[in-house]
């Protein structure tokens, strides 16, 4: 894109400017109004202001010249001419202020119609865009590429979708799809008036990494790094490399050996020139953000540049109580057990217990003790023959194709399997030769009492010591036991939810060899792509704050999901590249001094206020937000479901980006009622974006019932991508409950 | 880069490599990418529902500019090794112009012909000759099914009226009701006499992502395929997704009466002499997310499920199968001898023995789901053939050294990812597409 600039020191600058630039412009136009609530309606000068008094808003700029806007309104074929009075919603277009070109086409889509525009714009010196068709949510891209092409920055249009949401959804009723359609239309043309340009903004990125924790999910993704040219710290608490396979013989299902594989991929980390290795280091502090992180470790004075961080802390064993353990020396936990079998030493008979301090209220299955358990066991029968083995256990979770092959091998073992109710674990007594393990059988029956030697607890696992302390560092989140928390448990497993960090192995959840080392790539992977790409980069959609109002109070920072805001001095300052435009921070700023570009107060304001401009009792003004609630919409409108035509849709990127003012207004304006329709718990593209927007509906009915608004005139729905049936159910529900 | 396969995978695949800056074809062998997630309703152990978590990834994939997507497109053969692999593609025709198609339906709706769905078809999903795979595909283009083409669909109500057509006899098509439709819109777009298209690429490294099937059960053993409240895991999936044919109204297959007894059979396919011969992994967290959502859509469901060992292994899983305690689904060890039906009121009578208590028991319920497990994909065999690539004797790509080197197959430069490599959850997927990326940019062993 032509207008992004590659900054790094100078995104500050940038920000400066930007402001500067701004405030530039407010001076030269002398109307930009700061503070609260002193852009009253008889100070905007017609016809390319709104304002939204006498709620008190945040600042509006108004603008002396008189924009040039074109509207282009869709046929679709028939799909929404066929409902729609297309000529009609075209006409009524252009009536409205600063409306200079308006026009119909078949498929304004199509590569004709998309060069008509472009010549429109050139020709008419159109300096906005109103597109009304389909669905933002597949033909943005398209017509901000069209008019970008055409010389005008793409923030400049705005999409209206008058087919998911009119034409499709009330077939049966030409009047009212029409009327819905002109509205919709006009609110897109009120927001239109008010849009600004923007600009993607950028920061570099180096090529520097730091990998916390030398086991093999850190080796492997420092290697993958170095391989590509990335210079690597790694940093390792201990004396060696290797982690816990240190303490370990052979590796199940395939029994490689430990050792082996550990000292393959220390040779490839000690021969790779990229690598600086640290051992017996702790990472002290880190500061900074993706692609300028100061990172200071012990031992060395001066601190490094670092881009991109992976955590690879690994686990370690919990400290079981009961079962004699600590009490008596030869109730041991199987990593005790492993090191101390490793040097030759006879256990005698062996009982093993699984699942212990895990799979319980505190904590889950540890997914690798069934398969390390049993190796072990097999291990003993393997090495002393005549010893017996009596492995007691809840469940085994041996999964995958792999472990066929070992559950054979393991039966021709001799071992003899017990299998307990998850209720009654067995007891470990000193008897008089050694150890009694009593349990009930329950496949077999009765109590078994078998004498042993020596006990071995299959113990579950928690996050390693320094993992609180980079919890904190790199303020990201973990669970109870200091597993650290990803971005989305499914779709982005490897990614921290702020840009430049991520987590692999067993620093998120317990794993097997395989896994850790496959995750150590991936996060390699995920990093590297910043990091060749030489820059990240936000999408224009961003978040700005105008300090000058500004409390200090850092709620915005609190609330960014993405560590996005940072505090200098108590007073907020957005790293743009890496804010994803959300808005929380927006709502939640008590002083109304953030905006997000495109999505600003006195945006959405003139989209509601031309929303109720007439039969406001009639309506129902409905926040969606852009990914599930839209997608609901758009499903409703696929399937064709007809509901009642009284909702006028206001599309914000997140429902967290709603704002108690928006509400506020609308209900002055006597709406029907006001809608919040955000994604369905707990799904929600910006991390908890719809958590936050459910609290703050609840504060809003307080706080707006006391000013003596209608507040039980405030819903919520929260909508899955599916659930254009239920979209559909609540307007129908509404519709009858208000009288519609 | 070639990617195969564009479930959720593929697509991690292409989109971690487009976004480190390599080019990258995707393709996949059906008309829209997803793969079975975009099937599934809801995801464990968030439960947050599938396709919305999904499709802002798919529509990534259409924006990024250096993916090259191809659909409905087959690989035929590969020659040459790494790091240059020239590669024939095939592209099947769809029959719908892709870059004139709007997505607007008009053909469909045109269509005067209602047939099956192959995928949800015993639970009442329909659709018409020329259809689109689900509501979010990408692209959003329709497809007409070829046997409607040659007048093979006569038995189904096709080639009625005007709507008569055989494209053995004749070229350009004025007559078919979708052509008219389409050109009526003036969009032009329905080519009954379009081609298969042959695609010649050279590139660095292939990704296998062909994924997984979900396991059918022979009909028979627990009244598959006779009973008809008898149910697989995924078709009960189908049966609950909003998105689904019954929209998301859990309802009986026999008299589409809302059950107030489910329960689930695990380790379906796993018995003595079955088929399957290890743990698909999964099979227990489909249930327990299945069973929670059962209890959220009517709190008095009575849900039952009968299980062996519970494979609760990933993170958050156990949490997630005590929140299915706390709705009141029972989980019972238990072994089902057999499952018989009231040819009245069609509610079926399963026999076990309950482990806990030693004893066998009886339940009987509305509808029987059955957890099966997931087997190799029939396009994995497909591909390993035209790619020379060893299987593992259960019918996955084999990995040259599962543990040191995963993701590697036997031939350098060509690698796996996701259920292509054997039973796998969603995470899991993503994870090993971001490693395998890795493989793919390094191009090394």
């Amino acid at each position: 894109m032509a207008g992004q600039k590659a900054q790094g020191a100078g995104r500050k600058a940038q920000g400066k400017e930007q402001g500067a630039g701004r405030e530039a412009r407010g001076n030269e136009e002398g109307t930009r109004v700061k503070g609260r609530g002193d852009a009253g309606p008889s100070q905007s000068p017609a016809p390319c202001a709104s304002s939204l008094a006498p709620s008190p808003l945040a600042p509006c700029t108004l603008r002396p010249a008189p924009c040039r806007i074109g509207v282009f309104v869709c046929d679709c074929g028939s799909n929404i001419a066929a409902t729609v009075d297309v000529p009609a919603v075209v006409e009524d277009a252009r009536k409205q202020a600063g409306v200079v070109h308006a026009e119909e086409g078949k498929w304004i889509c199509s590569v004709d119609f998309l060069s008509r525009i472009q010549n429109a714009v050139k020709e008419q010196k159109l300096d906005r865009v109103v597109v009304a068709c389909c669905t933002p949510r597949t033909h943005e891209p398209t017509f901000k590429a069209t008019v970008k092409e055409a010389g005008l920055n793409p923030f400049l249009l705005e999409f209206v979708s008058i087919r998911e949401q009119s034409s499709w959804v009330h077939k049966f009723d030409r009047p009212e799809a029409t009327r819905v359609a002109k509205d919709l239309v006009k609110m897109g043309i009120a927001k239109a008036r008010l849009l600004e340009p923007a600009e993607c903004v950028r920061i570099p990125v180096g090529k520097e990494a730091l990998v916390i924790g030398g086991g093999v999910s850190g080796m492997s993704a420092a290697v993958g790094l170095a391989e590509q040219g990335i210079k690597v710290v790694l940093v390792e608490k201990t004396d060696r490399l290797g982690g816990l396979l240190n303490g370990l013989d052979m590796l199940a299902p395939h029994t490689h050996s430990a050792e082996k594989l550990v000292s393959d991929l220390e040779q490839k980390v000690k021969g790779n020139p990229q690598i600086r290795l640290f051992l017996s280091t702790q990472v002290e502090d880190i500061k900074g953000y993706v692609g300028n992180y100061k990172v200071r470790i012990s031992g060395q004075a001066e601190p490094f540049t670092i881009s991109t961080i992976i955590a690879a802390t690994g686990m370690e064993e919990l400290r079981p109580s009961g079962f004699n353990y600590g009490a008596v020396p030869t109730v041991m936990t199987l990593l005790e057990f492993e090191r101390k079998l490793k040097t030759g030493w006879n256990p005698g008979d062996v009982a093993f217990i699984g699942c212990v301090e895990s799979r319980n209220e505190k904590r889950g299955c540890c997914n690798v003790g069934c398969m390390a358990g049993l190796q072990a066991a097999s291990a003993v029968r393997t090495g002393f023959p005549q010893n017996k083995v009596g492995y007691f256990y809840p469940e085994i979770s041996l999964e995958g194709t792999g472990v066929a092959a070992f559950e054979d091998a393991v039966r021709r073992h001799g071992l003899k399997l017990f299998r307990f109710a998850d209720d009654a674990y067995p007891t470990v007594e000193k008897g008089a030769a050694g150890l009694i393990v009593t349990a009930r059988d329950i496949l077999s029956g009765p109590e078994v009492r078998f004498p042993a030697n020596t006990v071995v607890l299959i113990t579950g696992y928690k996050g390693t010591e320094e993992a609180p302390k980079l919890k904190g560092l790199l303020k990201v989140s973990s669970d109870n036991d200091g597993f650290f928390q990803e971005a989305h448990i499914k779709l982005r497993p490897l990614d921290f939810a702020a840009e430049g960090v991520y987590l692999c192995g067993c620093a998120r959840s317990p794993k097997d060899v395989r896994t850790s080392i496959e995750e150590g790539m991936g996060a390699a992977m995920r990093a590297l792509i910043p990091m060749n790409k030489g820059h990240v980069e936000s999408e224009g959609i961003v978040s700005v704050i105008d300090l000058g109002n500004c409390s200090k109070c850092g709620l915005c920072a609190k609330v960014c999901p993405y560590n996005a805001i940072e505090l200098v001095d108590k007073a907020p300052d957005v790293i743009q590249a890496i804010c994803k435009g959300c808005g929380t921070c927006a709502a939640e700023c008590p002083k109304d001094c953030i905006q997000i570009i495109h999505f600003t107060d006195e945006q959405i304001g003139a989209q509601v206020e031309e929303a109720l401009k007439e039969d406001p009792g009639q309506k129902i003004v409905a926040f969606c937000c852009h990914w599930c609630a839209l997608g609901a919409v758009d499903m409703a409108g696929v399937n064709r479901s007809e509901y009642p035509p009284n909702v006028r849709i206001i599309r914000v990127m997140c429902s967290g980006r709603v704002d108690a003012a928006w509400v506020r207004r609308a209900l002055e304006l006597k709406a029907a009622a006001v809608l919040i329709m955000g994604c369905e718990f707990p799904t929600c593209h910006y991390i908890d974006g719809n958590y936050k927007a459910e609290k703050r509906v609840e504060r809003m009915i307080k706080s707006l019932g006391k000013k003596g608004l209608p507040a039980d005139r405030i819903r919520t729905v929260w909508l899955s991508a599916a659930d254009g049936p239920k979209f559909v159910a609540t307007m129908k529900a509404l519709a009858e409950e208000l009288e519609l | 880069m070639l990617v195969v396969g564009g479930g959720i995978a593929g697509i991690s695949v292409a989109l971690n490599l487009a976004e480190y800056g390599a080019p990258v074809y995707l393709v996949d062998d059906t008309p829209s990418i997803g793969g079975l997630m975009a099937r599934l309703d809801k995801t464990f152990p968030t439960n947050d529902c599938s396709i919305c978590i999904q499709a802002p990834m798919m529509y990534e994939v259409k924006k990024k500019q250096n993916i090259t997507l191809l659909t409905n497109t087959e690989v035929r053969r590969v020659e040459g090794s790494a790091p240059d692999f020239k590669v024939r593609l095939v592209q099947k025709p769809r029959f719908v112009d892709e870059s004139k198609c709007k997505g607007c339906g008009k053909c469909a709706e045109a269509c005067p012909v209602t047939v099956q769905d192959e995928l949800d078809g015993r639970i009442g999903g329909k659709r018409k000759l020329v259809s689109i795979p689900f509501p979010q595909a990408v692209p959003n283009t329709y497809v007409v099914d070829n046997a409607c083409r040659f007048g093979k669909k006569r038995a189904d109500g096709a080639c009625i009226g005007s709507c008569v057509v055989d494209c053995s006899q004749c070229r350009e098509c004025q007559i078919a009701k979708c052509v008219v439709a389409c050109r009526k819109e003036g969009a032009e777009a329905v080519l009954l006499w379009q081609k298969e298209r042959i695609i010649d690429v050279r590139v660095r490294s292939i990704v296998i992502a062909t994924g997984v099937d979900s396991y059918r059960p022979p009909e028979g053993p627990y009244g598959y395929g006779v009973f008809q409240n008898v149910l697989t895991n995924y078709q009960f999936e189908r049966l609950m997704n909003a998105g689904g044919p019954m929209v998301g109204n859990i309802a009986r297959p026999s008299d589409g009466k809302h059950p107030h007894r489910i329960a689930w059979i695990q380790c379906v396919g796993r018995e003595a002499g079955a088929p399957v011969k290890y743990c698909s992994k999964v099979c227990c967290m489909i249930a327990t997310k299945q069973s929670i959502i059962a209890k959220e859509h009517d709190p008095s469901v009575d849900a039952v499920i009968l299980y062996n060992n519970l494979k609760a292994y990933g993170k958050g899983f156990y949490t997630f199968f005590r929140r299915a305690q706390e709705h009141g689904v029972r989980y019972v060890k238990g072994r089902p001898a057999d499952v018989f039906e009231n040819p009245e009121t069609k509610a079926l009578t399963i026999v076990f023995e309950d482990l806990d208590k030693g004893k066998v028991e009886e339940l009987e319920v509305d509808i029987l789901v059955l957890s099966t497990g997931l087997v190799p994909g029939t396009r994995t065999a497909k591909i390993a053939k035209a790619l020379k690539l060893p299987l593992d004797e259960h019918g996955f790509i084999k990995e040259k050294d599962p543990i040191c080197k995963p993701l590697e197959t036997a031939v350098k430069g060509i690698y796996v990812c996701g259920g292509a490599g054997g039973p796998i959850d969603i995470s899991e997927s993503v994870s090993q597409a971001a490693a395998v990326s890795l493989k793919a940019i390094s191009g090394g062993d």
